[in-house]
């Protein structure tokens, strides 16, 4: 089988002003081949829609190599990258990302106008034809307002294959949906998959969903794993214990503070006054040391 | 780009669009609407007062070339024997005029407000030729018969004067005058429209008798046997009566011209303020509408929409906005311009403000709108255009 996405080593760093850098991909190497169905699933945050991106062309990577249906995409401009999408890939977004104003019809004719490859007339029946293919056949002039959730979303896979793409992206496309049609929806990707030979790369959080696929990758802390990350909710409380000492630290920090500032503007203030304030600052000292002891403690005692 | 297809689907997506938002596309529209419908009303107005004046100065300077004395009655009369000798000169026509803006209240009928009309002192038979009169009523008092007058049928009619009735008229407002019987109302004088008309024509023997000064005339109208041939008599004229003041109505509709040209100018200037509002609230709505919609600008992007697509889409929408409010803008402006004539009448004037609505009036309105619009959309439409995907797509 021939490969049809390859990256190596991609690495995405997002700088967020001056000082914070998110590392959202780490290192990711990974290889699909045509006519495969790939789910990705991972916790939130570690690099899936990042990945996504880099596949589907719409940002540039750090460093590494992003060769998608051997067109080297890794350092291409925007514009290159636009009439890239436009042809190879095909979009579905969890939210449908449909346009409201346009019909069914229109909102599948967009890809095939920006890509200038067919006739107009061509055109209105390519988009007509997909929508008969997902089903939507008697709703070619219904507004996605006028459509359910699974119908709108039919419409943007139809509008995916409007350009007949090498591959299809769906980031979390059963996110908006119920289970029940969501599963449907999955189904209809394998039915296609099987029967157009269509690839699909997929992100799900859901297990019932990836596992529809021929191959299922975790992800990890903007890497790819092969098993599934051991990310229970242990370390998530650990970070959450960590949080909350960081906090009262800071607290504590603040209090020292106010404390000597209270003591510098001693002499204009009454003597009720500051000792009110200090026995306040006191108290307060107090029950913070303690709960900073027992988080502590509570922490020591799982080790 | 197929232009045709992509004309098509972004004129499709403004129209829904400015469907989605209607009051804030009505307002927008209303914007340009206001600047659109000033300018050309500016416009309609202006050329109208501008054809208008020089139309009725050429009918009511009548001749060629003017000598005059200014304010005052004192060119000897039989300066108009040498003036005939010039060669050139098919007539000379000695006349008093007398401006004067206050008789009803010495005829009593002061209802009507006051308005500035001239009293002119001409041998009447030759003011009806000069002036392309027309008698709709009474006669036209013969040489030597005094105090007649002869009134102007808009003068009758804000003075609610009839044939036969007694008016006074003075050399200098305020001054004792003398009895005059109305012989005959004129139509279709210099009167109609806007300038300063010449409400009343009298003898020239009464016009002098009433400024005391038989033999002198205020001005010497020369007729020419060429109109083209009233500079060369005015250089003529110049040489041989160099004290007195002598124009070619040539010279007078420059001057005024010019003043229209600033009052024009300025006009103008006002209207363009109107302008920018317009402009930047289209500059407005196409930002929100972007700000609005960049998840769905994101989605263009993502599936292969270039630069150019964006910038097209939304261009269009601004250029939707001021073709409409173009249009409207055009008949709203000569509404207004009709309706500010109206007003000037329905205020009792004199003056009228004609009005003239030119086809390069119209285009001219249209073009503001439409430029005004895309320019003001520009930016904001660029800027859509130039969104990074990812970003947009992520845009809550």
């Amino acid at each position: 089988m021939s490969k049809l996405v390859e990256l190596r080593d991609v690495t995405k760093i997002y700088e967020i002003g001056d000082e914070i850098r998110v590392k959202a991909l780490q290192g990711a190497s990974l290889t699909v081949d045509k006519r495969e169905m790939v789910s990705i699933m991972g916790p939130s945050g570690c690099g899936k829609s990042t990945l996504l991106n880099m596949i589907g062309g719409l940002d540039n990577p750090t460093s590494g190599q992003v060769i998608i249906d051997g067109v080297d995409i890794t350092d291409m401009n925007e514009g290159e990258l636009a009439s890239f999408r436009g042809e190879r890939i095909g979009f579905i977004f969890q939210s449908y990302n449909l346009v409201p104003t346009l019909t069914a019809l229109e909102n599948v004719e967009l890809p095939m106008i920006f890509a200038e490859k067919y006739a107009s007339k061509e055109i209105s029946e390519r988009a007509a034809d997909m929508l008969g293919l997902v089903g939507l056949g008697e709703r070619l002039h219904h507004r996605p307002n006028q459509l359910s959730g699974g119908q709108q979303q039919r419409v943007a896979i139809a509008r995916a294959l409007a350009n007949e793409p090498s591959i299809i992206i769906a980031d979390e496309p059963t996110g908006n949906i119920d289970r029940e049609t969501g599963l449907k929806i999955i189904r209809f990707f394998q039915h296609l998959n099987k029967t157009l030979g269509q690839t699909f790369i997929l992100v799900t959080h859901d297990p019932d969903i990836a596992r529809v696929s021929q191959r299922i990758l975790h992800m990890l802390d903007g890497k790819i794993t092969s098993r599934p990350a051991k990310t229970s909710i242990k370390p998530s409380k650990q970070i959450l214990l960590e949080e909350q000492r960081q906090l009262m630290l800071a607290e504590l920090k603040w209090l020292e503070n106010s404390l000597t500032r209270l003591e510098e503007s001693k002499a204009n203030l009454t003597p009720a006054l500051y000792d009110q304030s200090k026995t306040e600052y006191a108290r307060r000292l107090d029950s913070l040391d303690q709960a900073i002891l027992a988080l502590n403690n509570s922490e020591l005692m799982k080790k | 780009m197929n232009l045709l297809k992509m004309g098509k689907f972004s004129f499709n997506m403004a129209r829904k669009s400015i469907g989605r938002r209607k009051l804030r596309a009505a307002l927008t529209i209303m914007g340009i609407v206001i600047g659109v419908a000033t300018i050309v009303s500016l416009i309609s107005v202006g050329e109208g007062m501008q054809t208008e004046i020089e139309f009725n100065l050429e009918k009511m300077l009548g001749a060629g070339v003017t000598i005059s004395a200014g304010e005052s009655v004192s060119i000897p009369e039989y300066i108009s024997e040498y003036v005939l000798q010039v060669p050139g000169v098919k007539d000379c026509v000695p006349t008093i005029s007398i401006m004067s803006n206050d008789f009803r209240s010495r005829i009593g009928s002061g209802e009507h407000g006051s308005f500035v009309s001239i009293v002119m002192g001409i041998e009447l038979n030759c003011a009806i030729d000069l002036y392309q009169l027309t008698l709709s009523e009474g006669r036209i008092p013969d040489l030597g018969e005094t105090n007649f007058v002869i009134i102007s049928a808009s003068t009758a009619d804000k003075s609610d004067l009839h044939l036969n009735d007694t008016i006074t008229l003075s050399a200098t407002s305020g001054g004792i005058g003398e009895p005059f019987t109305v012989a005959g109302i004129v139509g279709s004088s210099s009167s109609s429209g806007f300038g300063i008309e010449i409400g009343y024509y009298i003898s020239l023997q009464d016009a002098q008798r009433l400024y005391d000064k038989e033999g002198y005339v205020s001005s010497l109208l020369v007729i020419l046997d060429d109109p083209d041939q009233a500079d060369s008599v005015k250089d003529i004229l110049t040489e041989l009566f160099p004290e007195a003041t002598i124009t070619t109505p040539e010279a007078i509709l420059s001057r005024i011209g010019d003043v229209l040209g600033t009052v024009n100018g300025a006009l103008m200037a006002l209207g363009s303020v109107s302008l920018v509002v317009g402009a930047i609230g289209v500059m407005n709505t196409i930002t929100m509408s972007i700000y609005e919609r960049t998840r769905e600008i994101g989605m263009m992007k993502a599936v292969g929409g270039k630069r150019r697509h964006i910038l097209f889409i939304f261009l269009s929408e601004s250029a939707v906005i001021g073709v409409i409010g173009g249009i409207i803008g055009i008949m709203f402006g000569i509404s207004m311009a009709y309706g500010l004539s109206y007003l000037v009448t329905m205020l009792g004037s004199t003056v009228t403000l004609p009005i003239i609505v030119s086809p390069q009036t119209v285009l001219t309105g249209f073009t503001i709108g439409l430029v005004l619009a895309v320019a003001a959309g520009f930016y904001p439409s660029w800027k859509a255009s130039n969104m990074r995907p990812v970003e947009a797509l992520r845009y809550e």
